[in-house]
């Protein structure tokens, strides 16, 4: 298969146009204009420099930038830990309910019944899935979610007067979000090495609880794929320490329905919708991050929560949450998100949930067999385990062979029309090649990937310098991200004051 | 589960079987053969399913169809969140999947169009805000202030304390006060004059001592009020080095000033009101985080950033993300914030809506929101319904109605009656409700009216 990604070269949309030209006529009222009386220092003086385009060309432009982009709908797109599944297209299409789109957050509650209702439905929903009684849509990410929890964690100990848990445990494997959570959060964070399993190291936990511990977090399976089975002992050892439990969802889609992480002991828990429940990612986001917990945590959730009174027959917000941490996001979450992750389980069902993961574990398992025979490749860590939605493979070999890494590796894959994996993370793994297909790919899907990954290789074993010089076919060639840092052009603006410097378009240096 | 298709599920069940048999398997349980059956749920999920995509959407439909719309009924209200007009060709470009079903552009080769567009967004927004660099997004304005009091602790290391003005959304509040209980940053409110609602400056002034890292205000602030009278307290502000962070009213700046050029350090926002998108009860929005260029402050800036680099071919330069190293997949409990998943689209959303607006679009908005609300202001004054505040305004306003707490809900039903979302209660007695309303540019003349008449409907009842 030959690929070339469409390529044009397109101006930043403020080069194009001219003074005059409407893109689209906003409606105006017909109320008499006036004299605006804003007080001359906070009066606008010069408009903002925003393009002047019709609607044709603003059209084109972004039409044109948008073939410029790879995306789930182009090709396989594992990039691990991230859960890139098909984006049903009906749920795009519910969205646009204008009884969705047109309703405000401070209408009154009798005009809003619908999407309380639905809202409600899917707290209860993911209760469900999670096996923890109480649910919060607030948090718009995963991170936030991440935030909310340990807000509630803290909030209970201080409740009971706790003040000296400020520790929180998190293996080396985890999310760059849950330490940076956890900070922010003002905790102390203690990270602790995984063993040859990749698993938690029972000793090295053991060796770091204390009456200092406020939590744990982690994600189940890991970010390596692989399952932490004596999580019921871990669990036992932080409960005993008077520790609470997080988990990190964003690894759902291999357990859905199988696992219910509050039976395991786990007090809060996020999902991704964005991941498990196939909203769509945005180019990097919306995305949305329900928190679930225990009875204990719950007099801390976040107001408001949409319950159901029985007797009214009537859903409601309630913010008679006396111990509320309060908000972490400026309404209810993103709900138009959350719409869709709805609509994409009630097309699927608890049977079709559960089909999912197991095919999404299928794919990553059989990807990994096939890959792992790559001379170069190796699955480190225990590699009789299975891996479940995701697997980490690492090209230390091959880059202390002929010094092709992870990084040239991904940018051979995508000159041939294909995501990358996830590179270089988790960190613990150092030439990481995250891979995790999702229950998207068809057998022939696989293959072809596994097949160009061989072809790809065998040829940077041919010629080093081929993959250094790759991504070929693609839009651009391969970006020099420490020039970018170095020279920090964030902003027309910037680009400008350059060129009135005589300092744009910049220079290429010589041995470049 | 023989024979189990689903359109969302590729496989079928010979591709599972073929594939096992390469394995080595005879059953996807084996792959969860290391799961202790102690933690199995063996229970039956009590989940909703319907038996086609039909039936979904039937389903769907018929709940909102419960909900009442800002197209059914007259909307005054405000608070942060704009009642907006996406345009057909806006969504158009926001149907491509090439830009919806793609994540953060971790290979920026095969992901020009995101990080292009991206860049129009955060260079739209400079434009607006008067500023230097922005991020390509935080969750919401809420969040954005969390962030921006966070970052002016990062820039003043020494102090601990931050100032923001009672004027504030009290729903951003809440969010501040969360977002910095864990940096141990101390928030103190600078409280308003009782007469103009303008941030008390004698009072600001004097606040800002020792340990002061930042300080906040909202312009209009939560009660539309314009802070008109803040150089002096942004001049002391300089003075001492504390940061000064505006949160804006995005869809004023066609005819108010954008406070980069009133000595806004920081400026943040939601791009909502901007026409990021629909009001979508209330998410997802696009909070906006901007500030002046300083190598130092901008490597202590939350969010992802895309900038401009070289590639191979001379000549031709495109975009990336960079600064990474301050983010957590690289920098963990050393990152400057640990947000991940952004609001991205509803960026490039906002990058699109202000094409296609341009200045003579964004001008002429502003203009019809600021028309409608004087023009309500006056008709209200002449039935007898004051404002609580006698200041400049933008498209908000607080109206004294005095609604007493138990006849409250009275008075929404009898809007409601007439089609009419009033506003938002706003109690400064802690007994009455007074309303705070917030004309968009989709009301005309009539709308106002009729409003005017419901009010004073009521107050003869
Ligand atoms: C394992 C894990 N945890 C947490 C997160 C954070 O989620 P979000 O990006 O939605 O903030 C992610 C994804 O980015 C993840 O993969």
């Amino acid at each position: 298969m030959t690929y070339k990604q469409a390529t044009y070269d397109e101006p930043l949309i403020f080069e194009l146009g001219k003074p005059g030209r409407r893109g689209h006529l906003p409606p105006k009222t017909d109320v008499p204009p006036r004299e605006i009386t804003i007080p001359s220092n906070m009066k606008r003086k010069e408009p903002p420099q925003l393009p002047e385009i019709h609607e044709g060309e603003v059209v084109r432009h972004y039409l044109h930038l948008s073939q410029m982009n790879y995306c789930v709908d182009t090709g396989i797109y594992p990039l691990g830990s991230c859960t890139m599944k098909y984006n049903p297209k009906i749920n795009e299409a519910l969205a646009r309910n204008e009884k969705l789109c047109y309703i405000h957050p401070y209408q009154p509650e009798e005009t809003v019944q619908g999407i309380l209702e639905l809202i409600y439905n899917l707290q209860k929903i993911l209760s469900e899935l999670a096996g923890l009684p109480y649910c919060t849509l607030q948090p718009a990410a995963g991170a936030a979610g991440e935030y909310l929890g340990l807000n509630l964690i803290r909030a209970y100990h201080h409740d009971r007067g706790d003040y000296d848990r400020i520790d929180i445990i998190t293996p080396d494997s985890s999310h760059g979000t849950n330490p940076a959570s956890t900070v922010m959060n003002g905790f102390n964070i203690i990270e602790i090495e995984s063993n040859k399993d990749g698993q938690v190291d029972l000793e090295a936990l053991k060796a770091v609880v204390s009456e200092k511990t406020a939590g744990f977090m982690i994600t189940n399976p890991n970010t390596l794929g692989i399952f932490e089975s004596q999580i019921e002992e871990i669990s036992k050892i932080i409960h005993d320490a008077g520790g609470l439990l997080y988990y990190d969802g964003a690894n759902f889609n291999a357990i859905v329905g199988m696992i219910r992480p509050g039976e395991m002991g786990f007090d809060v828990l996020h999902f991704n919708l964005h991941k498990t429940f196939s909203t769509p990612h945005g180019g990097g986001g919306p995305g949305s991050g329900a928190v679930c917990c225990s009875e204990r945590l719950s007099p801390y959730l976040p107001v408001p929560i949409v319950e159901f009174d029985k007797a009214n027959n009537r859903y409601f917000l309630n913010y008679d949450i006396p111990k509320t941490v309060g908000k972490i996001h400026g309404y209810y979450g993103n709900i138009a998100i959350a719409l869709r992750g709805y609509a994409y389980i009630c097309a699927l069902g608890a049977d079709g949930l559960i089909e999912t993961s197991r095919q999404a574990v299928l794919n990553a398992n059989y990807v990994m067999r096939k890959l792992e025979e790559i001379d170069g490749l190796v699955l480190k860590y225990n590699r009789e385990l299975p891996r479940k939605h995701e697997c980490v493979l690492d090209a230390t070999p091959l880059k202390h062979e002929i010094g092709v890494g992870a990084m040239d590796i991904a940018k051979m894959l995508i000159s041939r029309g294909y995501h990358a994996p996830t590179v270089l993370f988790p960190l613990i793994v150092h030439e990481a090649l995250m891979i995790e297909p999702t229950e998207n790919e068809n057998k022939e899907s696989l293959d072809r990937y596994i097949q160009v990954f061989k072809e790809e290789i065998a040829k940077a074993k041919e010629n080093p310098q081929y993959a250094h010089d790759a991504p070929y076919n693609t839009a651009v060639g391969r970006v020099d991200d420490a020039w970018a840092t170095r020279n920090l052009i964030l902003s027309w603006k910037m680009i400008k004051e350059l060129e009135k410097k005589g300092q744009w378009p910049p220079q290429w240096p010589e041995d470049h | 589960m023989s024979n189990f298709s689903h359109p969302y599920i590729a496989n079928s069940e010979q591709d599972k079987k073929e594939m096992l048999a390469e394995l080595g398997l005879n059953s996807i349980d084996e792959l969860y053969s290391d799961i202790p059956d102690s933690i199995r749920f063996k229970g039956k999920l009590e989940l909703p399913h319907f038996q086609s995509e039909f039936e979904v959407k039937e389903h769907i439909e018929k709940l909102l169809s419960k909900n009442v719309s800002t197209r059914e009924c007259r909307s005054f209200l405000g608070g942060g969140l704009l009642d907006v007009y996406i345009p057909a060709a806006q969504d158009e470009l926001l149907r491509r999947t090439e830009f919806y079903s793609a994540y953060t552009p971790y290979q920026p080769e095969t992901s020009q169009g995101t990080l292009h567009t991206l860049f129009e967004y955060q260079s739209m927004i400079c434009e607006l805000l008067a500023m230097d660099t922005a991020n390509c997004s935080m969750y919401d304005w809420a969040t954005a202030l969390g962030e921006a009091a966070l970052m002016t602790a990062r820039i003043n290391k020494k102090g601990n304390k931050f100032l923001y003005t009672a004027a504030t959304a009290p729903n951003r509040k809440e969010v501040l006060k969360n977002y910095v209980s864990g940096a141990k940053l101390e928030i103190i409110e600078i409280p308003y004059d009782k007469e103009t609602g303008k941030m008390d400056k004698e009072k600001a002034i004097e606040l800002m001592g020792e340990g002061v890292v930042g300080i906040y205000f909202e312009n209009p602030n939560y009660f539309g009020v314009i802070e008109d009278e803040i150089e002096e307290v942004i001049k002391v502000a300089k003075e001492k080095k504390i940061v000064v962070v505006a949160g804006v009213d995005t869809s004023s700046l066609g005819i108010m000033e954008a406070p980069g050029n009133y000595g806004a350090d920081i400026a943040i926002g939601d791009a909502q009101s901007i026409g990021a998108g629909p009001l979508n009860y209330g998410g997802p929005l696009a909070g906006v985080f901007a500030m002046k260029f300083d190598k130092k402050w901008t490597r202590q800036m939350p969010g992802r950033i895309v900038g401009i680099t070289l590639t191979p071919k001379k000549g031709k330069w495109a975009f990336t993300n960079t600064l990474q190293t301050r983010e957590q997949h690289i920098k963990r409990f050393r990152a400057t914030s640990n947000i991940c998943t952004n609001e991205a689209l509803m960026a490039m959303s906002t990058a699109f809506h202000l094409a296609l607006l341009g200045p003579q679009g964004l001008k002429e908005t502003g203009e019809s929101m600021y028309y409608n609300a004087h023009y309500l202001k006056e008709e209200l004054e002449k039935i007898g319904v004051k404002t609580v505040f006698n200041s400049e305004f933008f498209n908000t306003f607080l109206v004294d109605l005095k609604i007493p707490k138990d006849k409250k809900e009275e008075f929404t039903k009898f809007m409601l009656e007439r089609k009419i979302f009033a506003g938002i209660p706003f109690s400064l007695d802690g007994e009455t409700y007074d309303y705070l309303i917030t004309t968009s540019y989709l009301l005309k003349k009539k709308d106002l009216d009729d409003y005017v008449k419901a009010i004073e409907e009521w107050r003869n009842e």
